[in-house]
């Protein structure tokens, strides 16, 4: 919210969209214009929205299984898309929501009732799959440092296309060992690059803790702002025999 | 003698161009004032393989395939055998096939039809012209053929132009020369089959693909979103330009589950939007229709049906997702089911499924299917049109307003995002009043009913459905098995044995009263469609719809209803066709 009064936007110019999980409950607690969807769709909503209502702030926020594993393909196309957005996801390892389950980004070795030992798979890496799907802006802030994390909100709405912004986000509950994350976390060393390559290789190889923006590239947004030239009846009139 | 009607089949292996040829043969006639509609049958392979133009003029309108065609035109014989089973023909059919066509598919030789051997190109073309730029035989035979019926040279050669559009010279002249063959090999023929003298007026030549996305734009629909399937894909192929020169958006979706979604952002949003599926795609969409019930946002999907289960038959039509639009998904998700009646009747109901989902801010699905979708038909223009309706967006006074309000009108105001004091967030959660997730039994239970009564209050008026005829047996059917079910009542009914057809457009919810006033009096109900499992009978009876002892006729896909067929079940097997 204060992301928002930096940024000049009044509430009803604002829409918040999200799917479903603990970290999408977060419409519910603003003034804003805000919708609650299914599980993992808040993307493809934000796109139809946007493509509709260019003069509203739309912002889709969710978790890490809303958005890699079940809304993994809208993350994909929504990155492609470059639609003038904020997509925020809080993430935290773990589907919270159905009380701990590992996600497309819990460690391999993460033990869990459903797990037990770990699923044994790699796990995803959000930035680096959001850049080579072709997002402009990617960053990556964390909960506990909230001054960084506004400052990239504000820049990431302020970005003019599609703006991915990761932001590590504890959960106390199903995954205490991450609030040890507050002693490691640290802004990154590099400026934002404006190369694709570079920056895939700094989200791969740079350690997961990083805060900053690891790429960004203003590229024209088709603004095809497509005009009236044509009328009902010269559609109807392309039928007569 | 002149005759009132033809029925023509154009088949050939992909590359032959029997599609082609049938829509200059259909192009002709419109533009000589005769009625047509031409319909399509593929073979196994959706596009590029062998295929099937059905192309039936007449100096009255048609809507239902005939019992058996009058003429069969093999431009070759390629793989005709893989659907040639599936065209009715009779010892009066004549099939005229071309020379060098091929071995004669045996389902034809079966039907005892006539055959004739004509040699199907130019004469005076060379064989490096042959070689270089096809034999064109498909042109020639709509030169051929619509010459024996007895179409002008000059409608031949118009319909031919525009089929060309801005093709290169020598490509038109080479076209052109190939129709003048066929024009010249009929005029040698001793058959033919004149037509009677039209009937010209305003009419247009249109398919219910066409028809529909004409009707929703009406409406105003600004926003698709749609993922290709087949045989809904030709609706948006024709919409997309249109839709954008008028000033709206087109989007492909990466899939169907992001397709309704964008659908419903554009909605809240405001601007009245659209999907275009076919059942596995609306399988697809079925937990964000739940989702558009509950958070009440204006949806219209238009699932033009095919072959089901799975990917079953891709391109040839079924009515099977009866059960699927009404009651798909989990949870208690009222919403409104339309279907249009005819490819004329695509336009209103497209319209109106528009006016419906914004007034009543509801999914509303639209069920058409391949053989509607697809055919494409010369119609009578109508000035008649649904009434128009808009959603509510005025919240009133700000400090009182209520987005999901429980009060004496279930449709509540949905101010457009934007508005100032008016902040409200759509949820699927079951939400109270004020948007906040609960889980209360009684808000539960109240927001239920707010959206059950909002449909159950849906008034259609007079556009429920229709009733023709007033005979003491009644058919009761909808979308495209209402055509042939007409002309089967209007046979029996000729023949003495009156039997009226009672045609529903809105499927769900069921307009019960209209139907049994529609039924009064009748002795026997027969409720007609094209599924297995009798999807409409099933859940009609169950409403108490119908009588106790209505009765069921119910097949599978994807061979359209018979006339002739329709009077057999009837129980009158010796009706002819006329
Ligand atoms: C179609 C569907 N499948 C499963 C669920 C159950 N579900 C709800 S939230 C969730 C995972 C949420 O995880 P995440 O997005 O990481 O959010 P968190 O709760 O961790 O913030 C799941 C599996 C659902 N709501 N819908």
């Amino acid at each position: 919210m204060e992301a928002f009064s930096i940024v000049g936007r009044p509430p009803h110019e604002i829409a918040i969209v999200s799917g479903i999980g603990c970290s999408s409950r977060l419409p519910a607690y603003t003034k804003c214009y805000g919708f609650h969807g299914v599980h993992g769709r808040a993307l493809p909503f934000s796109v139809g929205l946007k493509m509709v209502r260019p003069d509203l702030e739309v912002v889709a926020v969710g978790g890490d299984g809303d958005g890699y594993s079940i809304g993994g393909n809208h993350f994909m196309h929504a990155c492609r898309r470059n639609i003038d957005m904020l997509y925020l996801v809080m993430d935290n390892r773990v589907y919270g929501m159905t009380k701990g389950q590992p996600s497309p980004t819990t460690e391999g070795d993460w033990d869990s009732q459903i797990a037990p030992g770990g699923t044994g798979l790699p796990s995803f890496n959000p930035l680096a799959v959001g850049l080579a799907a072709g997002a402009n802006f990617v960053a990556r802030g964390y909960v506990g440092d909230p001054i960084g994390l506004t400052n990239l909100i504000v820049e990431g709405i302020q970005f003019k296309g599609f703006a991915f912004l990761e932001v590590l986000s504890p959960c106390a509950i199903f995954r205490p060992e991450e609030i040890g994350w507050k002693a490691r976390a640290h802004s990154r060393k590099k400026p934002p690059s404006a190369d694709r390559a570079t920056a895939i290789a700094d989200a791969l190889n740079e350690d997961e803790l990083g805060l900053g923006v690891f790429f960004r590239r203003e590229q024209a947004i088709d603004v095809k702002r497509e005009k009236s030239t044509l009328t009902l009846a010269d559609i109807e009139r392309s039928f007569e025999i | 003698m002149t005759r009132s009607s033809i029925s023509v089949v154009f088949a050939g292996s992909g590359g032959a161009g029997a599609m082609t040829a049938g829509a200059i043969f259909l192009q002709a006639a419109a533009r000589s004032g005769y009625y047509g509609m031409m319909t399509q049958l593929f073979g196994a392979q959706v596009r590029g393989g062998e295929a099937a133009a059905l192309v039936q003029l007449s100096i009255g309108p048609i809507e239902a395939q005939p019992d058996c065609y009058d003429l069969f035109v093999a431009l070759d014989w390629g793989k005709i055998e893989s659907f040639a089973p599936e065209i009715p023909l009779s010892e009066k059919s004549i099939v005229y096939h071309a020379k060098d066509g091929g071995a004669i598919a045996p389902s034809i030789a079966k039907t005892k039809a006539r055959m004739i051997e004509i040699e199907m190109t130019d004469p005076q073309m060379t064989a490096l012209e042959r070689a270089l730029r096809g034999k064109r035989v498909n042109i020639f035979a709509a030169g051929f053929v619509g010459t024996l019926v007895g179409l002008s040279e000059k409608s031949l050669k118009e319909a031919l132009a525009a089929s060309l559009g801005r093709k290169k010279a020598d490509v038109v002249a080479g076209n052109e020369k190939a129709l003048a063959a066929g024009i010249a090999a009929a005029k040698r023929q001793t058959e033919n089959f004149l037509l009677a003298e039209a009937n010209p007026g305003k009419r247009w030549l249109i398919t219910g693909n066409q028809a529909i996305a004409l009707g929703t734009l009406r409406g105003g629909v600004r926003f698709v979103a749609c993922y290709p399937i087949t045989p809904a894909t030709d609706l948006v192929e024709w919409l997309s330009p249109v839709l954008q020169k008028l000033g709206g958006k087109l989007v492909l979706g990466e899939d169907e589950l992001a397709s309704i979604n964008m659908v419903l952002g554009a909605s809240f949003g405001g601007t009245p939007a659209m999907t275009v599926t076919s059942g596995p795609g609306l399988s697809l969409m079925i937990e964000t229709i739940g989702l558009a019930v509950a958070a009440e946002v204006p949806a219209v999907l238009i699932d033009v049906m095919r072959g089901g289960p799975s990917t079953g038959i891709p391109s040839k039509m079924e009515q099977s997702d009866i059960n699927l639009a009404v009651y798909g998904g989990h949870g208690d998700a009222p919403r409104i089911v339309i279907a249009p009646m005819s490819v004329a009747d695509c336009i209103c109901t497209g319209e109106w499924a528009v006016y419906i989902a914004e007034a009543h801010q509801t999914p509303v699905i639209v069920l058409s299917d391949q053989l509607l979708g697809q055919a494409n038909e010369v119609i009578e223009l109508t000035s008649k049109r649904p009434a128009a309706a808009t959603r509510r967006t005025d919240g009133g006074d700000p400090k009182t307003f209520k987005r999901y309000a429980i009060g004496p009108d279930p449709v509540t105001p949905m101010p457009r995002p934007g508005t100032p004091g008016f902040g409200w967030v759509g949820d699927g959660l079951t939400h109270n009043e004020i948007c906040v997730p609960v889980s209360s039994a009684s808000v539960h239970a109240a927001q239920m009913k707010k959206r059950a009564d909002k449909i159950a209050r849906f008034e259609p008026g007079e556009l429920w459905g229709e009733c023709w005829g007033n005979g003491d047996t009644a058919i009761v059917a909808f979308g495209s098995s209402l055509a042939p079910a007409r002309e089967a009542a209007r046979r029996l009914t000729a023949a003495g044995r009156p039997v009226r057809v009672v045609g529903l457009r809105v499927i769900s919810p069921a307009p019960i009263a209209q139907l049994k006033k529609a039924l009064a009096g009748t002795k026997r109900v027969v409720v007609l469609e094209q599924n297995l499992g009798a999807q409409l009978y099933h859940y009609l009876l169950g409403l108490k719809a119908l009588p106790a002892d209505a009765e069921s006729i119910a097949r599978t896909g994807p061979l359209p209803f018979r006339p002739a067929e329709i009077a057999a079940h009837l129980g009158h097997d010796h009706v002819n066709s006329s």
